[in-house]
């Protein structure tokens, strides 16, 4: 992005709420305040990017005093160089760079990062924080010819990536990855030694855009795909498996189809970060399981599969059965096929879907491939629930199937389903499922609202405000968290204000809704709930549950009153336990 | 208006949001509140990027009125 460019960008006047941000760095944020804000409106365009900073020369004050500002900041950038650990290390301090001054540098950069480390987990309790570590080179502080590391830069090196370390293990914190940022903006084309010399900004243009774009990116991540259907033959493995058989397909560096192997491996890891994994194969249908049955190195991704939709009808019908067993929209899934043909057959019939091309004909670009999976599907946390998604999906498709069947009374059924249900009043800051649940979640959702991490930090921190979250289990096996419940309470015994209640798709048809209205109730003595509902282009769930509950198409503001509830809720036989936090 | 002159007027109307295209060219730092040395540094930058040129320290203080900065860019493009 060009200075102009992002200038004009900023000129753009939303209505949406603010989204304040804190710039904190020890030099002349200039361009780099204005390039970040510039990224950052380009991805929230409904809301005013203000990015405010503190006062130059002074990082590490500026990071402490972030917590005195009023209001908090919803966000922080903290962007680190060298000379915030020492002003040696700096072009604007002629303070030594002989010989006898190094040690005496090294012990100063230690300390300061520790410092560092110590404000960073403070201030990140209370405000999310984005940190960058030091990206300009070295200056030429060290004795050493350029072509050889020293201790001198090895032990500053080792500090600052201790604090980044200690800085990754912290809550509500996020670092930059050096290495793509290496990639999009070259080392020895940051530095510009004019303006830093002549104004204390030591930044390119170039290096300045890329460096705040990267921070925008950690600001306002992506939402994280939730699926992935993959192809067979030429994309699982090399070759035609209804031609050579189970035996004849390969993956390895004998046959030079290696690829497939990374392919696969990527996969099993998305898998086991709870990614749903499936296959839509235009294939023999028994030459394809047999190929899983008899070939061992694909029983871990085996598992993994599911549904496997192999057949010869078109791939975009496999694909939409895939999506039925999900239960998740068509925007959250990714389809990987090494065939053009099919992939705009699929994207034809599923516009929201993310057609990839996986490149059989080149290793470098399957190795692209695998970094963007990593990208669409990436996520900064795992839960528990990660864990048991694939295996409650397959739970909730026994359990669909036996309601479909028929012939099992419905009431009969849910009575006999032994189901658990844990409500637990207040979250940990530390654990993330319930917010994550709130940003991901679409059907089941009351109004879209989605929250970020400073929204949710202070909604922890509010004396008025409540978070509930849902956990269940039955005889079909547990589902983990599957449901958040969050708003403000009123006088005691009067009524509370919902504003975000979300519910796991994976949990529909359970009565968990129902069971979830009337414990806010009466764990709450309310006498009635107020909705804060919205009708959303996807949650249409939620709607018909509202309907169906009433008797009528709901209308906001809805009000819940208790003694109207108890009249339309039907039976519920879920085991209640509550636990707080 | 000659090509330097508007691409100039297109650098400071994307700084200073609330001046007219017409107004643009009598823009100075004694005419302009916002225009202050934190946007001449600016100004600069975004110059610098525009006519792909470096500006020495030396010229810095010619960023004070658009008048001032066509004078310089003329000067220096027929220079180099």
């Amino acid at each position: 992005m060009k200075l102009v460019d992002a200038l004009k960008a900023l000129r753009s006047t939303p209505e949406g709420r603010a989204l304040p941000l804190h710039l904190v760095c020890g030099f002349t944020p200039l361009h780099l305040q204005t390039f970040l804000a510039a990224h950052l409106q380009l991805k929230e365009p409904t809301r005013k990017v203000v990015v405010s900073s503190g006062l130059f020369g002074d990082c590490v004050g500026n990071l402490e005093r972030t917590l005195e500002l009023d209001p908090l900041p919803e966000v922080a950038a903290l962007v680190l160089e060298w000379s915030d650990f020492d002003a040696r290390l700096g072009l604007r301090n002629v303070g030594g760079w002989r010989p006898s001054d190094l040690a005496d540098i090294t012990r100063t950069v230690e300390a300061q990062a520790r410092r560092f480390a110590s404000a960073i987990t403070r201030v990140a309790e209370r405000v999310p924080l984005r940190v960058s570590l030091p990206t300009l080179p070295l200056p030429p502080v060290s004795y050493f010819p350029g072509a050889y590391s020293g201790a001198f830069d090895l032990s500053l090196r080792a500090a600052i990536l201790q604090l980044g370390a200690h800085a990754a293990l912290a809550s509500n914190v996020a670092l930059i990855n050096a290495q793509r940022l290496d990639y999009a903006s070259p080392i020895g084309q940051r530095r510009e030694v004019a303006t830093e010399l002549a104004s204390g900004f030591p930044y390119t243009l170039a290096h300045a855009s890329q460096l705040g774009k990267a921070l925008a990116e950690l600001v306002t991540p992506a939402a994280a795909k939730k699926g992935l259907i993959t192809d067979l033959d030429d994309t699982l493995w090399r070759g035609l498996v209804g031609e050579v058989g189970a035996h004849g397909v390969t993956w390895d560096l004998d046959h030079k189809s290696h690829s497939h192997a990374l392919y696969q491996q990527v996969l099993v890891s998305l898998a086991d970060s709870g990614v749903l994994l499936a296959v839509a194969s235009k294939n023999d249908a028994l030459a394809a399981a047999q190929a899983f049955e008899l070939r061992e190195e694909l029983a871990p991704l085996h598992g993994s599969l599911f549904p496997m939709e192999v057949s010869w009808g078109p791939k975009s019908q496999g694909v939409a059965r895939i999506l039925r067993a999900w239960n998740v929209g068509a925007d959250s899934v990714v389809f990987v096929d090494d065939s053009p043909l099919e992939l705009a057959e699929v994207q034809a019939a599923w516009p929201d879907i993310t057609c990839v091309r996986f490149p059989k004909e080149s290793d470098a670009e399957v190795y692209g491939l695998l970094e963007r999976l990593r990208d669409l599907f990436g996520k900064t946390t795992l839960s528990a629930e990660d864990a048991v998604r694939r295996e409650s999906l397959r739970q909730g498709a026994a359990f669909q199937q036996e309601i479909a069947a028929g012939g099992v009374d419905s009431e009969q059924f849910l009575a006999q389903l032994d189901a658990d249900l844990t409500l637990t009043v207040g979250v940990d800051s530390n654990d993330r499922r319930a917010l994550e649940l709130i940003n991901k979640t679409n059907q089941f959702n009351l109004n879209g609202r989605r929250f970020s991490e400073g929204d949710w930090l202070a909604r922890l921190s509010d004396p008025q405000a409540f978070v509930v979250t849902i956990a269940y289990k039955d005889k079909f096996g547990p589902l983990g968290t599957i449901g958040v419940i969050t708003g403000t309470l009123e006088q005691p015994g009067h009524g509370l204000t919902v504003d975000a209640w979300v519910l796991s798709c994976r949990a529909f048809s359970r009565r968990i809704e129902h069971a979830c209205l009337k414990f806010m109730l009466e764990h709450f003595g309310a006498a009635q709930l107020a909705l804060e509902f919205e009708v959303t282009p996807k949650n249409g769930p939620l709607q018909t549950f509202l309907r169906d509950l009433f008797g009528s198409q709901p209308i906001a503001p809805l009000l819940v009153r208790r003694s109207e509830f108890e009249k339309f809720c039907p039976p519920l036989y879920h085991r209640l336990k509550e636990l707080s936090v | 208006m000659s090509d330097t002159a508007g691409r100039l007027t297109q650098c400071l109307s994307a700084y200073f949001a609330g001046l007219s295209l017409e107004e643009i060219p009598r823009a100075s730092m004694a005419t302009v509140g916002e225009w202050d040395s934190m946007a001449s540094v600016t100004l600069i930058a975004v110059v610098a990027e525009e006519f792909g040129i470096e500006v020495a320290p030396e010229d810095y203080e010619r960023f004070v009125s658009y008048e001032l900065i066509l004078d310089y860019l003329e000067t220096t493009r027929r220079v180099s």
